[in-house]
């Protein structure tokens, strides 16, 4: 059963005085249960807007009816499922007068949630200390966890946070993506994630969905998405890079220089090869790294100029 | 972090697990509100002062009292009976007729004392509608900056999309959010009701007189109060629906301001006849005893004894009120429950 399942969901948003601007654009995406997905794509790319529709937030154009979050139709039965869905949109959204705790003792009231788990989850997110401060004087990172602590107050199956890491410094965006990882291998929550940062989604995440102009252009686990835009290059550094390449090249390899003055050699089958051919005249390697496409390359391969 | 991160399985609020109480969070929102809080500080504030005043106004007077306005009187007899005499110099002097020009003698024997005198003791009998009528439009002034407060923070901190992703029904999450503002404000009407009626019987223990109530004291105080907890009632859900139009406060609290200072003046200058559909002249009316004569004196003629009115009775006022409540609110449900949430 995939935990969140989009067909042909289609968004279009009026501005006055302005064009009609296509948010989403007969996006399908399909979350399957556990693990932690991303939603990945440059800013205005639809991730958001996706996520408000899975919320019952914004209403689509077309593919009402074809949201489905944890097997249920979406908006139509998600006051029945909100109770397993716990979501951080954008920034967090609270009381600013009121303290961290106070805030949450309220959604937990709201929904009925012990008033122990207020304390669990504060924990969770170690907030613990600062929870009896005033809302209005986090900082960034602080906010962020409280919103994840609200998220996480319902224990949900399904937890979707957007953006989580926006603002946050490198600690506190270690934090998140810790936290975030733990999460997803619990063995109950399914985590949906977006970002716009490539990083993250690579660092976080099992699988990913692309989405560029509101369509999804790629989709599946990180990894396959990732050698299905890869490269298979290995960077070869010896004290003379020169005669190498040529070596190389004589050997039979396709060989350029890499943007640090070594070599990149295109498409060996063996690293192991490189080695012998080099080291039988004498030339020994001193780094050979198998080139991994990183997810910003995936990215622009997959996006071409759209992104 | 903590290395506690491991995710505790504690029951979530599924659709058959616990039900959450989101009128009581509701609730506990509400009277959370600092801004609300202040709000009702100063107006008890406002209470108490008005009692200090009261007591410090009202007395029965004393001797002295009564001495010094009889020597005022006499003065003012004096000084007429003077300004006649110049008056009548004049006048023969002018050649006209003195008795015509200046009037018929002083007649002293019709001044009393009493119209001298500047302090008196307090009459509840006498007072208590008209402090019933100050206490609803303070309670009403009050109940609208709360009903715009409630739902303005809302939109400004933007919480209540926070309170979607509990309860995904709009309708349910603004119907609740107006139910708490009513028993609110119809508190606030109740309380403020009882807070005149115990500053009159203050006033009237201390320095009032002891002349017995009218026996219909009661039952022309009480319906007036009745009206004026409905007043604050709607003036309450009429902030809110204003605030929840424009979402924000401020914003909301301008647009009133503009309405009550400018466009009902310009309507009432454009057309009087326009003055008994204004939302302030059924307000007064709703809650005045029998409700307002809206006089039309420039459709007056020679012929008639005093100017045609229109009767703006409590029961028009009440509907007028309530339509102008009704629409504001519901309008901005309307598009709460149809448009696209950021």
């Amino acid at each position: 059963m995939p935990a969140v399942e989009m067909v042909g969901v289609t968004k279009t948003y009026r501005r006055r005085g302005g064009q009609p601007f296509r948010a989403l654009d007969s996006l399908d995406m399909t979350v399957d249960t556990g693990g932690v997905h991303g939603l990945l794509g440059p800013n205005g790319s639809g991730k958001t807007t996706s996520i408000r529709a899975l919320l019952g937030l914004v209403r689509p154009d077309a593919g009402v009816g074809q949201i489905r979050l944890l097997d249920r139709p979406v908006p139509d039965e998600l006051p029945q499922l909100i109770g397993d869905v716990g979501a951080l949109v954008e920034t967090p959204l609270f009381f600013p007068a009121f303290s961290g705790r106070r805030n949450l003792e309220l959604l937990a009231q709201t929904a009925g949630v012990p008033g122990t788990r207020v304390e669990e989850c504060l924990e969770l997110v170690d907030l613990r200390d600062r929870a009896g401060d005033r809302f209005k004087g986090y900082s960034l990172g602080m906010k962020q966890r409280l919103g994840i602590a609200a998220a996480l107050l319902k224990s949900p199956r399904l937890l979707i946070l957007d953006e989580p890491s926006n603002g946050l410094d490198p600690a506190g965006i270690r934090d998140i993506r810790e936290l975030v990882r733990r999460l997803g291998r619990d063995g109950r929550t399914t985590v949906l994630v977006s970002s716009h940062l490539l990083a993250e989604i690579q660092h976080v995440c099992d699988s990913v969905t692309i989405l560029v102009r509101g369509r999804r252009i790629a989709s599946g686990p990180v990894a396959s998405v990732l050698s299905r835009a890869g490269t298979n290059d290995t960077r070869v550094a010896v004290p003379d890079p020169a005669t190498a390449a040529a070596l190389l090249a004589a050997a039979g390899f396709s060989v350029s220089p890499s943007p640090d003055g070594q070599i990149l050699v295109h498409g060996a089958a063996s690293p192991g090869e490189i080695t012998r051919v080099l080291a039988q005249h004498g030339h020994y390697v001193e780094e050979l790294v198998r080139v991994t496409p990183d997810l910003e390359e995936a990215f622009l391969a997959l996006t071409g100029n759209q992104a | 972090m903590s290395a506690m991160l491991q995710q505790p399985t504690a029951p979530g609020p599924t659709a058959t697990g616990r039900r959450g109480s989101l009128f009581r969070a509701e609730v506990h929102r509400f009277t959370a509100r600092r801004f609300i809080q202040v709000l009702v500080g100063l107006a008890v504030l406002g209470w108490l002062g008005a009692v200090a005043i009261g007591l410090s106004t009202f007395r029965e007077p004393t001797d002295a009292d009564v001495s010094a306005a009889r020597a005022a009187m006499e003065q003012a007899i004096a000084d007429e009976q003077m300004w006649r005499e110049e008056c009548l110099t004049e006048a023969e002097r002018a050649g006209d007729n003195p008795e015509v020009f200046c009037g018929p003698p002083l007649d002293a024997s019709q001044w009393r004392v009493e119209d001298f005198i500047g302090v008196e003791p307090f009459d509840l009998a006498s007072a208590a509608g008209a402090g019933a009528m100050a206490f609803a439009a303070g309670a009403a002034v009050l109940a609208f900056l709360i009903g715009a407060t409630w739902i303005g923070a809302e939109w400004s901190s933007r919480s209540i999309v926070a309170l979607l992703f509990w309860v995904p029904s709009r309708l349910k999450v603004m119907g609740t959010k107006i139910g708490v503002l009513v028993a609110a404000t119809a508190l606030l009407g109740v309380v403020a009701q009882a807070a005149w009626l115990a500053m009159g019987f203050i006033l009237r223990s201390f320095v009032g007189t002891s002349t017995p109530l009218p026996d219909d004291f009661w039952t022309e105080l009480l319906p007036a109060q009745g009206r004026s907890v409905l007043l604050t009632v709607l003036a309450g859900v009429i902030g809110f629906g204003l605030a929840n139009l424009i979402r924000n406060t401020g914003a909301a609290l301008g647009v009133g301001f503009v309405y009550f200072a400018i466009v009902e003046n310009a309507l009432r200058i454009y057309d009087i006849t326009l003055e008994r559909w204004l939302l302030s002249t059924n307000a007064v009316a709703l809650v005045f005893p029998g409700g307002i004569r809206l006089y039309d004196y420039e459709a007056m003629t020679a012929n008639m004894s005093e100017p045609p009115y229109y009767l703006v009775t409590n029961l028009q006022g009440g509907l007028v009120v309530g339509a102008f409540a009704v629409v504001i609110v519901g309008v901005g449900v309307l598009l709460f429950a149809r448009r696209d949430i950021h």
